[in-house]
């Protein structure tokens, strides 16, 4: 095991090399640069292959290119980039193509402000392309080690349903430095609990049966299969066709594959102080998770009754974790309340659910521990953010 | 055990390199460390800061919230974070940080880097190799030649110099 101080950005690279990810596409932004940076440095030292796309559409789509070629295919960009995805990423979705995504998020919309974090594609993620009719998976990551882990789990995963897997994290996990230990064989990744499969290549059915199964190896070009990559809706013998009853076979798969089969990561959440029945919930993924985690630990140690539940499996939304009657605080790094909305809908009818959201900086866990004290007193929060007063 | 040091100021400054070669320091020394480094568009306004915080355990929140020590390299950092050190120390350059607040209870130690720099070393650039040298002075977790080191590994150029900047610094302190 080897130790380094480096960024996010280097550990997603090791772990995509780890993982067997031999290709890469992407175009440079802040803060995913240092990730193409890297992978151009180290995938020739694999025997891979890096390419800059002209843009960050053409770079997804040349991944679905390696992918259909039999190569574990990875990109990566921040919200700006991410939105000029939706064209391949539906491709990548509807034809079944595993490939690894990462969007690192700054603060929105568009351009924003470059070197700071944000959480304003949570819906995005869910919804990365047009037309429904599939379920997206979707993990996030709260530090530079774990999004290594992350993206090893996130090839895993990508190979078994066949489908793009976002890896959502945010500019202090790919651009912050942190101490990282990076495995150096099979035995030390194993230790770490990393797991992989190998790209398998489709020797027939045509195209996939109607049904939930996963493991059914991708289509690879040149092996003697029938290889349907059409935009149009796909048939079990691997023709297209404009059709009611074959679309809702496809349909059916893209959705179940995915949702039927959530035991294989429904398992990667966090769970704080949250044994004994407390009177706040405190709900956060990514970066703020961390800054959630010391408030809750300091605030227990007052006496407060108050857990916390971070999440990494986002996409397909875990609504199991969700089944008490209490009191929830959704911690969010945008302003308009993303996250919150999703645990409104998951909760019993009578439970309270409220929202503290920041942009650009963390919120700091004095602030989080006067939202705890204020809100179990039964004290409104003032909506920060929605009042200009007093800034 | 919690370290926590903060330093900002303009881009250009080194603060995201002085971060790193602290934290890298800290990481040889076996510590688990965190660095956030957080640069908006300079020239339209923004500053550099980097956030180390230094531990003996895993580290959850990464925020410095309450500085050990706070190295401010431009007035408009030294305003913008100056609240965060309660009773921590604050390591200012005078030739930037012009006007220090006297209301702050914290230590507020002048230290001139880039002067120093250019009388010892003939150059400015090496003013940030100066406060590294007094921060691994003023820092009881790190070592002092393991954050020399450090600076070896992480800048490989101008390493006689760098060296000489570093023991400016680290003697600084002692003869003030």
């Amino acid at each position: 095991m080897k130790r380094y101080l480096e960024t996010g950005n280097f550990a997603i690279t090791e772990g995509a090399i780890l993982a067997g990810c031999r290709f890469f596409a992407g175009y440079p932004i802040t803060p995913a640069t240092e990730l193409a940076e890297s992978m151009s440095y180290r995938l020739p030292q694999v025997d891979g292959i890096y390419i800059q796309g002209e843009d960050e559409c053409a770079a997804l789509h040349l991944c679905i290119g390696a992918a259909l070629g039999g190569y574990k295919a990875m990109t990566a960009t921040s919200g700006p980039g991410y939105i000029l995805y939706a064209d391949p990423y539906g491709w990548a979705i509807g034809c079944e193509i595993p490939l690894v995504i990462l969007n690192s998020g700054r603060v929105g919309p568009v351009s924003g402000i470059t070197g700071a974090p944000g959480q304003g594609e949570f819906y995005l993620t869910r919804y990365p392309t047009q037309g429904g009719n599939f379920e997206t998976i979707v993990l996030a990551p709260n530090s530079a080690q774990e999004a290594m882990a992350i993206t090893v789990e996130a090839f895993y995963l990508a190979e078994r349903f066949r489908t793009p897997v976002t890896i959502l994290a945010d500019q202090l996990i790919t651009d912050g430095f942190e101490d990282i230990s990076v495995p150096e064989n099979e035995e030390e990744m194993k230790e770490m609990g990393f797991r992989t499969w190998p790209r398998k290549i489709n020797k027939g059915p045509e195209f996939y049966p109607p049904t939930d199964e996963i493991d059914i190896p991708p289509v690879v070009l040149g092996h003697n299969t029938g290889a349907l990559c059409s935009d149009w809706t796909p048939t079990e013998e691997g023709y297209d066709i404009e059709e009611v009853a074959a679309h809702h076979k496809h349909a059916y798969r893209l959705i179940y594959k995915i949702r039927n089969n959530r035991n294989l990561f429904s398992n990667l959440y966090e769970k704080t102080f949250l044994d004994d029945d407390p009177d706040l919930i405190v709900v956060s993924y990514g970066t703020p998770s961390r800054v959630v985690n010391t408030a809750v630990k300091k605030a227990r140690e007052r006496g407060l009754k108050v857990g916390a539940l971070r999440l990494i499996n986002l996409w397909p939304f875990p609504d199991e974790h969700f089944q008490k009657s209490t009191r929830y605080l959704s911690v969010e790094l945008n302003w308009d309340g993303q996250l919150v909305r999703e645990v409104q809908r998951a909760v019993p009818k009578d439970a309270e659910v409220h929202f503290l959201g920041s942009c650009g900086d963390l919120p700091t866990v004095q602030d989080l521990i006067e939202t705890f004290e204020k809100l179990l007193k039964g004290q409104s929060l003032s909506r920060r953010g929605w009042e200009l007063e007093g800034w | 055990m919690r370290t926590e040091i903060l330093a900002s100021g303009f881009g250009g400054q080194g603060v995201v390199r002085l971060g790193q070669i602290l934290g890298e320091a800290a990481v040889k020394q076996g510590y688990r460390v965190t660095m956030l480094k957080s640069h908006g568009t300079e020239m339209r306004g923004g500053y550099v800061r980097s956030q180390v915080v230094i531990s003996d355990e895993p580290i959850d929140s990464p925020i410095v919230e309450n500085a050990d020590l706070f190295i401010a390299l431009s007035l408009a950092a030294y305003n913008a974070f100056k609240h965060l050190v309660d009773s921590g120390v604050i390591l200012y350059d005078p030739a930037f940080v012009v006007e220090i607040d006297e209301t702050l209870r914290c230590t507020q130690i002048a230290v001139p880097a880039k002067d120093l720099a250019v009388e010892n070393l003939g150059k400015a650039v090496f003013a940030n190799t100066v406060m590294l040298g007094v921060t691994a002075r003023m820092v009881e977790v790190l070592d002092r030649d393991v954050v020399l080191q450090s600076i070896m590994h992480v800048i490989p150029k101008y390493q006689e110099e760098n060296k000489r900047a570093f023991e400016t610094g680290y003697s600084f302190i002692d003869g003030n």
